[in-house]
C-alpha cells in the first residue's frame, strides 16, 4: 500500500544477466504459478467451509489433531477453523480481486491514456487534471473512504481499488502514445486518411503491450497488498469471504498465546508479493532492454 | 570544477539548514502529543482507570449523550434527579422523593435543599427545568426517552414531569438526565472546557478521546470523594490496556473479553470480578417476512442453535444463558422455561411447517466484536440446512435497515440502561413501534397496562406475562445475558463494579502503600 | 521561477476544489447518515427525521454542496456532530501525532536508505549489493500491517523491549515508525544505488579516482550529492503514500493520529471529519509536492535556468 506510488522506473534494474542465474530467475514464475494453481484448484483439494465453525477445536497449535481426526497443519483460529484452509481460500480471494482490479484499471487506463496521448487537446488536458486531483489523495485513503462508505462486497473492494489503480496505466500508455504518434509510419497513415481510431488500435496500442504487462504485474502486487490492508482494517469484504487480511486481523487478538493465526497467512502473502515483485521487475527490465536494442 | 562543487555545497548547507529548521518547527508544534507519563501513579490518592470507550464529549445532552464515555464522565461531574446503584436499584440524587399522580402521567420530584454547583452558585428548580429543555431541544439520543414530555417548576424545590400517556418508567429513564446550570447553549465549548457541575468531581483537564482528569468537587453536597485525583484514560488497544494494568500504570480496567480474562485471573495482586449487566444478546426475527411468519418456524430456528456450547466456548466468563427477554437486573424480569438445543426436532418442525430451505436468511449485525458469535450461529443453522448470510453493517446502515425491517434476523447487544422493562419491552414490542414485524394485540394491552401502573409488583407481574408471550412466540432468540468483567489493583479499597459499566470513583480509596 | 510558482499554485487551488468535490460526492452517496449513527438502533423514524432537519441534512444536495464549498474556502470544515465540536479542532488535535510518526519514519527511511544504497551502489554486482537488493525487495513486499504485528510479536511480546502500542515515551514511537519506514527504505535504497552506480561510471569520478582520492571521499563527495535529487523527488512524491501507510500503521499500533480518526469517521458517517482529514492530507500533499518541485529546481541548475 505504502508503495503504491512507486513507479516501475524506480524498481530494481536487473543486474547484468548471467547464464547461471537463468534457472534461478525462473523461480518467481514457478512460485506465482503455484499460487495461481492453489487459488484455482486448491479449494477442490482442501475442503473448507468458511461458514463452518468447530468450537471444540478452537485455538489448536499447528500440527494438532482436530476432533474429526484430521490434522490442522497450520493450527486453527478462535472459532476452530483451519488456518491452512483459510490461506488457500484467501489466495483465491486475493487473486480474484487482484486480477479483476488490474483488468479494470488496465482497460480504463489504456483506453483513456491512448486517446489522450494520441489526440492530445481537450481530452489530454482534462485527464491531466483528473490525475492531479486523484493523486492528491493517498491511494489507500481514497480506497478506505470508498470501501468504508458502501455496503460490503467483493465488487466494492474492486471498485475502491480501481479508483486510483488506472492512473499509472493511463500515464504509461499516454507516454508511449505521445512518442509513437510522431513516428513516420503513423504520420504516413494519417496522411493516407486512415481514421484516428484504427491508427490507435493498429499502430499505437501494440507498442504499449510490453510496458503494460510489466506494469500490470507490479500493480497486481500492490492491489493484493491494498486489499489485505482494507480487510485488516475490517473494511470492504463481507464476513463470509475468506481473506488473508481478515485472518491476520483476527489473529491479532490472540498474538500473545497463539502466534500462528496472524503469522502464517502473512508469510503466505509476503511470499507471493515478493515473487510477483521480482517477476514484474524482470518484465520491466526485459521490455526496457527490448526498447533500447 | 572546484567552484561548482563549493557552490553546490553551500546550497546543500542552506537546504539542510532549512530542513532542520522546518523539522524543529514541526517538532515544536507536535510536542503536545506526549502525554505526561511522569505522574507517579503509586502516590496515594491517585486512581487511574481505563474505560471501554473514549470520552469524546462532556455534554450529557448532546449527540454523544448516550455514549458510554460521556455517561461515565457525566455521572462524576454532574448530578441527576435519581441515579441507579451499582446493582440497578434507583436512589435519589438531587431528588429526595418522587411520586406519580394517579394516572401515572405526571411525576413530581422534590429537590434536595442547599445543593450548589462547583462555582458556589445554588442549584435550583430552574436549572433542572432548563437542563431538561436543553436535552429535548438538542434532539440527542437521550431526548428520545421523553418524546412529548414537558417539565415544569411548581415551586423552588419541586418540578413536575408530565407526558400525555401514562409512563411508569420515568424515574428509571431519568438516570441518564444530568443537570447543568441554566444558560448553557448548544456546542458551548467555553462551558464544556471547564464544566461547572454538582457531582462529586470537577474537571482538572480534558483531552477529547484521550483522557479526563478529575479532582474532588469541594462544594459537593455528599460524602467527600476519597481519591485525590482520578484519571480516566482511553487506551484503544486491548493488549496495551492489559499491559498497563499489569504494570500498575492503570488501576481499574473493565470490559475485558473472555479470552484475555483467564490470564488476568492468575495475577495475585489483581482482583477480577464479573457483574451481571442489563445487556442481553437479542436476535429478533422479522415476523413480517413470509418465511418467518409462523411462530413454530421461529421457535425451531431457535432450537437449532447450540447456544450453550457457543456461550461455554466463546463467553465462558461473561456469558450466561438468558432466561427472559430482559436480564435479571431489570425490573420486569421473570424467568421463562429454557429453550433446549435439539437439531433433529428443529429440522422436522421446519419441514412440517413447510419452511423453504433454499432461501437465505439475512442476519445483520453491526460490530466486528460479535463476528465470531454470529459465525458460530450461522454454522449451527447450516448444520440443519438453514442458510443464513452474516451481514456485518456499519452503524449508519445498520440502524437504517433495522428500522426499515430490511433483515430476517437482527442481532443486537441490547442494554436497558433504565433498568426498567418499559424502555425495552414496552417501547420496542408494540404493534405501533413495529420494530420486528411482530404484532399482538394481547401483548400490546399487557405492555400498556404495565406502563400505566406505578406499583412495582404489579408491573413485574404484567411484564412477566408479556415476556411469556414474547418467549413462546419466539419474537426473537434470547441466547445470552452479558456480564461485565472488571479487574482492579487489589490495593484499591471500596471499589464497586457497576452493572452498567459506569463505575463510581468517589468511593475508591488507595491502600496502605 | 515566479511564474512557475504562480502556475503551480493555481493548479493547487484547482486540485483542492476537485478533491473537496470528490469527497463530498462519495460521502453523500453513501447509505446512512449522521442522524442514524448519533441516535443509534434505539431511535425511531420521527426522531431521526427531526435530527436530520436540525443538522441541515434535509436540504437539497446542491444547497448543501454550495454552503460546504463556501465553508471550506474559509477553512471551516463544519461541526462534527458526533464529537460535538468543530471538525477541524478534532483533526488538528490528531495531526501532531501523525506528523511525529511520518517525520520520524521519513528520517529513518532517508538515513537507512541512503546508507544501504551507497553501500550497494559503491560496488554494483558485489556481494553487498546482492544482499541489499534482496533486503529491499523483501522490505517493499511485506504488508505494513503484518510486519507491524510481527515486530510487536518479537520486540514487545517476545523480548519485552518495547511497548506494543499507544503513545507517551519515545520508545512508543520506535515500532510504528520503523514499520512505516520499511517500504520507503527500500525505495530510497534502490534509487540511491542506481544513481550512485551511474555516478561511479562518470568521467569526473574516474578523474577524481585517478587523482588518488579515496573510495570513501569519492562516494561522499560526488555520488551522494548526485543521488540527492532523486531522493528529494521521491520523498516529495511519496508523501502521499507515506501518509496512506500511516493510516494503516496507526491502526496497528493504536497511534492516536489521523489514520484512526478517519477510519472511525467514515464508519460513523461523520461527514465533517472525513472531509476535514482528507482535505488536510490532500492539502499537505499538494504543498509538499510544490516544495519538492521548487527544491529540485534549486538543486538542479538545468531545471532552474532551463525551460521554465
Amino acid at each position: 500500500m505504502a508503495d503504491i506510488a512507486a513507479a516501475p522506473e524506480q524498481l530494481v534494474k536487473a543486474a547484468p544477466p548471467r547464464t547461471r542465474r537463468r534457472l534461478l530467475s525462473r523461480v518467481p514464475h514457478l512460485v506465482v504459478g503455484l499460487y495461481l494453481l492453489v487459488a484455482l484448484a486448491g479449494p477442490l483439494l482442501i475442503d473448507y467451509d468458511p461458514v463452518h465453525t468447530s468450537l471444540t477445536d478452537r485455538l489448536l497449535a499447528p500440527g494438532s489433531e482436530t476432533s474429526t481426526g484430521a490434522t490442522a497443519w497450520f493450527g486453527t483460529d478462535g472459532l476452530g477453523r483451519d488456518v491452512l484452509a483459510q490461506i488457500v481460500y484467501g489466495a483465491r480471494t486475493s487473486v480474484l480481486i487482484g486480477a479483476s482490479t488490474v483488468a479494470i484499471s488496465c482497460l480504463v487506463g489504456v483506453v483513456l491514456g491512448a486517446v489522450a496521448g494520441y489526440f492530445r487537446g481537450g481530452v489530454d488536458a482534462v485527464l491531466a487534471r483528473v490525475f492531479d486531483i486523484l493523486l492528491a489523495f493517498p491511494a489507500i485513503l481514497l480506497a478506505i473512504v470508498i470501501a468504508g462508505a458502501f455496503e460490503r462486497s467483493v465488487l466494492l473492494v474492486v471498485v475502491a481499488l480501481s479508483a486510483t489503480g488506472w492512473i499509472t496505466f493511463a500515464r504509461v500508455t499516454r507516454g508511449v502514445a505521445l512518442t509513437i504518434r510522431e513516428r513516420p509510419w503513423v504520420d504516413a497513415a494519417r496522411v493516407l486518411g486512415v481514421p484516428g481510431r484504427s491508427i490507435l488500435v493498429r499502430h499505437v496500442l501494440p507498442f504499449t503491450a510490453g510496458p503494460i504487462v510489466a506494469l500490470a504485474t507490479l500493480e497486481f502486487a500492490l492491489v493484493v497488498l491494498a486489499e489485505a490492508g482494507l480487510s485488516f482494517l475490517g473494511i470492504g469484504l463481507p464476513a463470509s469471504t475468506v481473506s488473508w487480511g481478515q485472518t491476520i486481523s483476527n489473529g491479532k487478538e490472540y498474538l500473545e498465546g497463539q502466534w500462528w493465526i496472524s503469522t502464517l497467512p502473512g508469510i503466505a502473502l509476503s511470499f507471493l508479493i515478493i515473487n510477483v515483485g521480482i517477476l514484474g521487475d524482470q518484465l520491466t527490465a526485459r521490455h526496457r532492454r527490448g526498447r533500447t536494442d | 570544477m572546484t567552484k561548482t562543487r563549493e557552490y553546490g555545497r553551500s546550497r546543500l548547507v542552506r537546504l539542510a539548514a532549512t530542513a532542520t529548521a522546518g523539522a524543529a518547527l514541526l517538532a515544536a508544534c507536535s510536542t503536545t502529543t506526549g502525554g505526561d507519563d511522569a505522574d507517579a501513579s503509586g502516590a496515594s490518592g491517585d486512581v487511574t482507570a481505563a474505560g471501554t470507550y473514549p470520552i469524546e464529549s462532556l455534554d450529557p445532552h448532546g449527540a454523544q449523550g448516550a455514549s458510554t464515555g460521556t455517561q461515565l464522565a457525566g455521572q462524576q461531574i454532574f448530578s441527576r434527579l435519581v441515579k441507579p446503584d451499582p446493582d440497578g436499584t434507583l436512589k435519589g440524587d438531587l431528588a429526595t422523593a418522587w411520586k406519580p399522580n394517579k394516572a401515572v402521567t405526571a411525576w413530581t420530584f422534590t429537590l434536595r435543599d442547599g445543593v450548589t454547583f462547583s462555582d458556589g452558585s445554588p442549584l435550583d428548580a430552574d436549572d433542572v427545568v432548563a437542563s431538561f429543555q436543553r436535552m429535548i431541544s438538542l434532539n440527542g439520543p437521550n431526548a428520545g426517552n421523553f418524546p412529548v414530555s414537558t417539565m415544569k417548576k411548581t415551586s423552588a424545590t419541586q418540578v413536575v414531569l408530565s407526558s400525555p400517556a401514562p409512563d411508569a418508567s420515568v424515574p428509571g429513564k431519568l438516570g441518564t438526565f444530568y443537570v447543568i446550570p441554566s444558560g448553557v447553549g448548544k456546542d458551548d465549548s467555553a462551558y464544556f472546557n471547564h464544566p461547572v457541575g454538582s457531582g462529586p468531581f470537577t474537571v482538572d483537564a480534558f483531552t477529547p478521546g484521550e483522557s479526563l482528569v478529575l479532582v474532588p468537587n469541594k462544594k459537593y453536597a455528599g460524602n467527600k470523594p476519597a481519591p485525590r485525583r482520578v484519571t480516566v484514560r482511553n487506551i484503544p488497544e486491548l493488549s496495551a490496556r492489559m499491559t498497563a494494568l499489569r504494570t500498575g500504570e492503570v488501576d481499574i480496567l473493565w470490559g475485558i473479553p473472555d479470552d484475555q480474562l483467564a490470564s488476568l485471573k492468575g495475577e495475585k495482586n489483581l482482583t477480577v470480578r464479573t457483574v451481571p449487566s442489563s445487556a442481553e444478546f437479542t436476535m429478533w426475527f422479522n415476523s413480517s417476512t413470509p418465511a418467518l411468519k409462523d411462530a413454530k418456524v421461529r421457535k425451531a430456528i431457535w432450537q437449532a442453535v447450540d447456544f450453550k456450547t457457543i456461550i461455554d466456548k466463546l463467553y465462558p466468563e461473561t456469558g450466561r444463558a438468558a432466561d427472559a427477554p430482559v436480564t435479571g437486573v431489570v425490573l420486569g424480569h421473570v424467568p421463562q422455561p429454557p429453550v433446549a438445543y435439539d437439531a433433529a426436532a428443529a429440522k422436522s418442525a421446519l419441514t412440517d411447517a413447510g419452511f423453504d430451505f433454499s432461501k437465505k436468511l439475512r442476519l445483520q449485525f453491526a460490530n466486528a466484536e460479535f463476528r465470531p458469535f454470529i459465525q458460530a450461529v450461522v454454522s449451527d443453522l447450516q448444520k440443519i440446512g438453514v442458510k443464513a448470510d452474516p451481514l456485518e453493517k456499519e452503524q449508519a446502515t445498520f440502524t437504517e435497515d433495522l428500522i426499515a425491517l430490511k433483515w430476517d434476523i437482527n442481532f443486537q447487544q441490547l442494554a436497558t440502561p433504565s433498568y426498567d422493562a418499559a424502555s425495552n419491552l414496552g417501547r420496542l414490542y408494540t404493534c405501533e413501534a413495529n420494530r420486528n414485524g411482530y404484532c399482538n394485540k394481547q401483548l400490546d394491552a399487557l405492555l400498556a397496562s404495565a406502563g400505566a401502573t406505578a406499583d412495582k409488583q404489579k408491573r413485574t407481574d404484567l411484564y412477566g406475562r408479556a415476556s411469556a408471550i414474547i418467549w413462546r412466540d419466539a419474537v426473537g432468540m434470547y441466547p445470552m445475558s452479558v456480564s461485565i468483567a472488571y479487574a482492579w489493583n487489589s490495593d484499591l479499597k471500596g471499589f464497586t463494579p457497576d452493572a452498567s459499566g459506569l463505575p463510581d470513583f468517589a468511593t475508591v480509596g488507595t491502600g496502605g502503600s | 521561477m515566479i511564474r512557475m510558482v504562480a502556475q503551480r499554485l493555481l493548479v493547487g487551488v484547482f486540485v483542492m476544489w476537485g478533491a473537496a468535490s470528490l469527497i463530498f460526492l462519495i460521502v453523500r452517496a453513501a447509505p446512512g447518515d449522521p442522524a442514524t449513527v448519533l441516535l443509534g438502533p434505539d431511535a425511531d423514524r420521527t426522531q431521526i427525521e427531526q435530527l436530520r432537519e436540525s443538522l441541515g441534512l434535509d436540504r437539497s444536495l446542491g444547497a448543501q454542496y454550495v454552503s460546504y464549498l463556501g465553508d471550506v474556502s474559509r477553512l471551516d470544515f463544519g461541526q462534527s456532530h458526533r464529537l460535538g465540536r468543530p471538525a477541524m479542532d478534532a483533526v488538528l488535535d490528531r495531526l501532531p501525532a501523525t506528523i511525529d510518526l511520518t517525520l520520524t519514519a521519513t528520517a529513518v527511511a532517508v538515513i537507512v536508505g541512503l546508507t544501504l544504497g551507497m553501500l550497494a551502489g559503491g560496488r554494483p554486482g558485489g556481494a553487498l549489493d546482492r544482499v541489499v537488493s534482496a533486503c529491499t525487495i523483501a522490505l517493499q513486499s511485506f504488508p505494513t500491517f503484518w510486519i507491524g504485528i510481527m515486530l510487536v510479536l518479537v520486540f514487545a511480546l517476545g523480548l519485552g523491549l518495547l511497548p506494543s502500542s499507544g503513545v507517551g515515551t519515545p520508545q512508543h514511537l520506535v515500532l510504528p515508525a520503523l514499520t512505516l519506514a520499511f517500504p520507503f527504505i527500500a525505495i530510497i535504497a534502490r534509487l540511491t544505488r542506481t544513481s550512485v552506480a551511474e555516478t561511479m561510471r562518470e568521467g569526473y569520478v574516474q578523474t577524481a579516482r585517478s587523482k588518488g582520492l579515496g573510495e570513501r571521499q569519492v562516494l561522499l563527495g560526488h555520488a551522494l550529492r548526485n543521488s540527492l535529487i532523486p531522493v528529494v523527488t521521491v520523498v516529495g512524491v511519496q508523501v502521499g503514500a507515506l501518509v496512506g501507510g500511516a493510516v494503516i500503521v496507526e491502526n496497528v499500533f493504536a497511534w492516536p493520529g489521523l489514520g484512526s480518526l478517519v477510519v472511525d469517521a467514515v464508519a460513523n458517517r461523520d461527514y465533517a471529519v472525513v472531509q476535514g482529514v482528507t482535505l488536510l492530507i490532500a492539502g499537505i500533499v499538494v504543498v509538499l509536492n510544490l516544495i519538492a518541485d521548487l527544491l529540485i529546481a534549486q538543486l538542479d541548475p538545468r531545471i532552474r535556468t532551463g525551460a521554465v
